[in-house]
């Protein structure tokens, strides 16, 4: 908005303070950390060297940081994946009939809102191993996804269904053509908001389920033994790889829904 | 008198509101039949049930003797509501019912025959847009190529130009009778504005407030196109008007 | 609408008829299984029975894990709002000044809440962890959506007022924060939601003894499966009320909008 005006060098402008606010920050960051001396302070140098560090040599236990982060993507992927796959064709399925939903509701909704992450003891007991992550993973990820598709399956205009209808088109012809491509970009959301969960129950999975490879249980183990430095590497790694993900959903986001009228994003 | 083709005689309620009551009459072949009656009133509940999107209460909506089904027979239906497929380009939308009635949409023939309905309304040059790059009028222009494309047997337009303002609708009025003059086609056309239906009928049917009834038939016989403000024209008016000023 | 009202009963009864199926099964699996990792549905009444008069392990009642559980949202919530809502609303109305410096907040929306949770361990203790936790987990949500809906206010209400001549305190008490409280609400819910999911977490990982999350952990580490069901069906139904609440809150204040979306 503020650089409509003169949009090239607005632009330039935006991007330039921005560049000036980062190097503010770490200046100050850089001098603090340095007169303060504190353990609980490091200086940004710090921060970097302990990055390769945990590039190079690895954790404590020698496993490096890129072990650590194939570890949780690859069980995010797989829950999601899961998620995805039972999401969106149950939600699509309960959207157009909306008796099965309304009459199970006395069992979905109270497991709907028990956070995912309270199943995680209960998980540990019963499951094993990658199971246990997938698991909590699919469980984070299912109901944005599957509730997103619903809603937005039961919200379709009546109108747009009426179109191949009033031609004699069959029921799964309309579904192809209109239900599916409709709820398409609330099923994106859904998947968008299911992966944040999913990176949420991860963490914690990973804190809680006792393996030691894994970015959420790397930044504990460091926590046991006061190393801000390393945890902050671990933080930070976490958020580039969140925003990546987001960025991607965007990107598709606005390739695939150039119909729309209009993408708000937040 | 041209061969009759669909046969009215039903009545309609939804649980315990009764909307239709007793309406029977029959359409003929290439009339152009226009529907008046008050908001409301249960216009487009007729409209779906001519166009067999639904079914009667009680009673028969039929074409060639048969219960009216899209899946058979070959009707078309123009939406009161804004009905372009936002996801859909201008030549996707336009192309879906003759897709449906089994048209391969990338054969020639049925090319040939999207690219004539689409020069028809005047939508040439716009076939790779969506629908929010367009102005109402021309959504409504891709609903009624739409309708057009699969050369229907009986031809539906419930209020397509109610959301245009009036400058527009007239245009489009024109336009309508340009193409039905030279795709002749069996129309049925609901409206609650008389003038409209005074310029484009061969014959009216008014209808009451609601429960609806048939209240009055008229024929009419002014050559086209008509003047909107030959004496003829204003006493058929002025008569429509009155008849659906009365209490119904 | 009599046939309404038929309608209601039997959705009512179809309800009633899947969660007799489930519970059924799932006691016959459990019968079957003759596991201890499996309780009952009764063995979870007695749970609960238990934890509501003697309590666990160590003697904490539920009513005292839930109130802890309560009051460390409750706290974390309290201060999220307290700084995200200002925030969001003055960043809003300086957006040159979020434009220019969002390279510093933006990176640290994507670090998952409960990534916060080792820095607040080694940091922070006792109560105050908790309170970090929720406040990052759910400032986020509340902070954005004010900022954005304030960058969406109608300019057309904005300029009307301003031609009658209105000052900029009347604009933004009149005009700018009815129209954005409804996405402000709509923020705080997620945030609740959110919170009530870090702040198991947070009590999983976190030292003390008390609190909901506790509760389901050190059960399952002794194995009473029934006291982690009882746990899961508490927070489920804390999150829940609490989710109500703001609904309830939003229906009264909003009556002016057409409708209220509930989901
Ligand atoms: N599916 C439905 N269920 C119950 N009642 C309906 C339904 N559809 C229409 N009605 C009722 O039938 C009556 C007539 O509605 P209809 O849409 O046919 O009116 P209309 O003549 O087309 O009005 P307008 O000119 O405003 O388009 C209204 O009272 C409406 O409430
Ligand atoms: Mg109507």
């Amino acid at each position: 908005m503020a650089n409509d005006k003169n949009a090239g060098s607005g632009k330039l402008g935006t991007f330039g303070y921005n560049a000036l606010a980062l190097s503010i920050f770490i200046l100050l960051w850089t001098i603090v950390s340095w007169i303060s001396e504190s353990l609980f302070l490091p200086t940004p140098w710090t921060v970097l060297k302990s990055f390769l560090d945990l590039c190079t040599y690895g954790d404590v236990e020698g496993i490096s940081l890129g072990m650590h982060i194939f570890k949780s993507t690859l069980r995010i992927f797989a829950g999601f994946v899961a998620a995805c796959i039972l999401g969106i064709p149950l939600g699509i399925l309960m959207g157009l009939y909306p008796r099965v939903y309304d009459s199970t509701k006395s069992v979905i909704e109270p497991i709907r809102f028990i956070p995912p992450v309270a199943w995680i003891p209960l998980v540990i007991v019963l499951l094993v191993g990658f199971s246990r992550y997938a698991f909590i993973i699919w469980l984070g990820a299912f109901f944005p996804i599957f509730i997103g598709t619903l809603l937005s399956v039961r919200s379709v205009n009546p109108t747009h269904i009426d179109v191949p209808r009033s031609f004699g088109a069959k029921r799964l012809y309309i579904i192809r053509k209109i239900v599916i491509p409709s709820t398409l970009p609330d099923i994106f959301t859904g998947m968008r908001v299911g992966m944040g969960i999913g990176w949420d129950c991860i963490m914690a999975a990973e804190m809680i389920g006792g393996e030691n490879e894994g970015l959420g249980v790397m930044i504990l183990k460091y926590a046991e033994l006061i190393r801000i430095e390393d945890i902050m590497v671990g933080m930070i790694v976490i958020g580039a790889i969140g925003f990546f993900i987001n960025e991607i959903f965007i990107f598709v986001e606005r390739r695939v829904f150039k119909w729309k009228e209009a993408i708000v994003i937040s | 008198m041209e061969r009759e083709l669909i046969d009215v005689d039903m009545s309609m309620k939804f649980d315990n509101l009764s909307v239709l009551e007793d309406i029977k009459f029959k359409v003929h072949e290439n009339e152009f039949l226009v529907i008046v009656g008050p908001t409301g009133c249960g216009k487009t509940t007729l409209a779906r049930l001519l166009g067999g999107l639904s079914k009667p209460s009680s009673g028969h909506v039929t074409i060639a003797g048969e219960d009216v089904n899209p899946k058979i027979h070959n009707v078309s239906f123009v939406f009161q509501e804004p009905s372009c497929i936002p996801w859909l380009t201008i030549w996707d939308d336009i192309s879906m019912g003759l897709e449906i009635k089994g048209n391969n949409p990338q054969t020639a023939e049925t090319k040939a025959r999207i690219k004539e309905v689409i020069k028809l309304v005047g939508l040439d040059g716009f076939e790779e847009y969506f629908p929010k790059q367009i102005s109402g009028g021309m959504k409504q222009r891709v609903a009624i190529a739409r309708a057009y494309a699969t050369k229907p047997d009986f031809l539906l337009m419930d209020e397509p130009f109610g959301h245009l303002d009036a400058q527009t609708r007239y245009l489009m009025q024109i336009e309508i009778m340009r193409i039905w003059e030279r795709e002749k086609k069996t129309v049925a056309y609901i409206t609650n504005n008389i003038e409209e239906a005074v310029y484009l009928a061969t014959r009216i049917i008014v209808l009451s407030k609601l429960p609806a009834r048939i209240k009055a038939e008229h024929s009419i016989n002014l050559p086209r196109p008509r003047d909107l403000t030959g004496p003829d024209f204003l006493r058929i008016r002025a008569e429509i008007t009155e008849q659906c000023e009365v209490v119904g | 609408m009599t046939n309404n009202y038929a309608e209601k009963m039997k959705t009512m009864g179809l309800n009633f008829f899947t969660l007799a199926m489930v519970l059924v099964l799932w006691t016959l699996i459990a019968y079957w299984q003759k596991s201890p990792f499996f309780a009952t549905p009764y063995d979870i009444v007695l749970g609960f029975v238990q934890m509501v008069t003697v309590g666990d392990v160590e003697g904490y009642r539920l009513w005292s894990h839930m109130l802890h559980s309560l009051v460390r949202v409750s706290a974390g919530f309290a201060a999220a709002c307290l700084v995200g809502i200002p925030g969001g609303l003055l960043l809003g109305l300086y957006p040159k000044i979020y434009d220019r410096t969002r390279i510093l907040v933006e990176p640290i929306r994507f670090i998952s809440p409960i990534a916060w949770i080792p820095m607040a361990i080694v940091l922070l203790v006792g109560f105050s962890r908790y309170i970090f936790v929720i406040w990052v987990a759910s400032f986020f949500p509340i902070f954005v959506s004010t900022l954005w809906s304030v960058r969406q206010v109608n300019a057309v209400y904005v300029n009307v007022a301003r031609v009658a001549g209105a000052s900029r305190l009347f604009i933004i008490r009149k005009i700018i924060f009815p129209s954005i409280l409804p996405s402000v609400i709509g923020g705080m819910r997620i945030s609740l939601g959110i919170s009530w999911m870090c702040i198991v977490a947070a009590e999983m990982i976190g030292g003390q003894m008390v609190g909901i999350g506790r509760l389901i952990l050190k059960s399952a580490m002794v194995t009473r499966m029934d006291l982690v069901v009882v746990g899961m069906i508490s927070i489920g139904f804390v999150g829940y009320a609490t989710n109500e609440l703001i609904i309830f809150i939003e229906k009264r204040i909003f009556r002016w909008r057409a409708a209220v979306s509930i989901e």
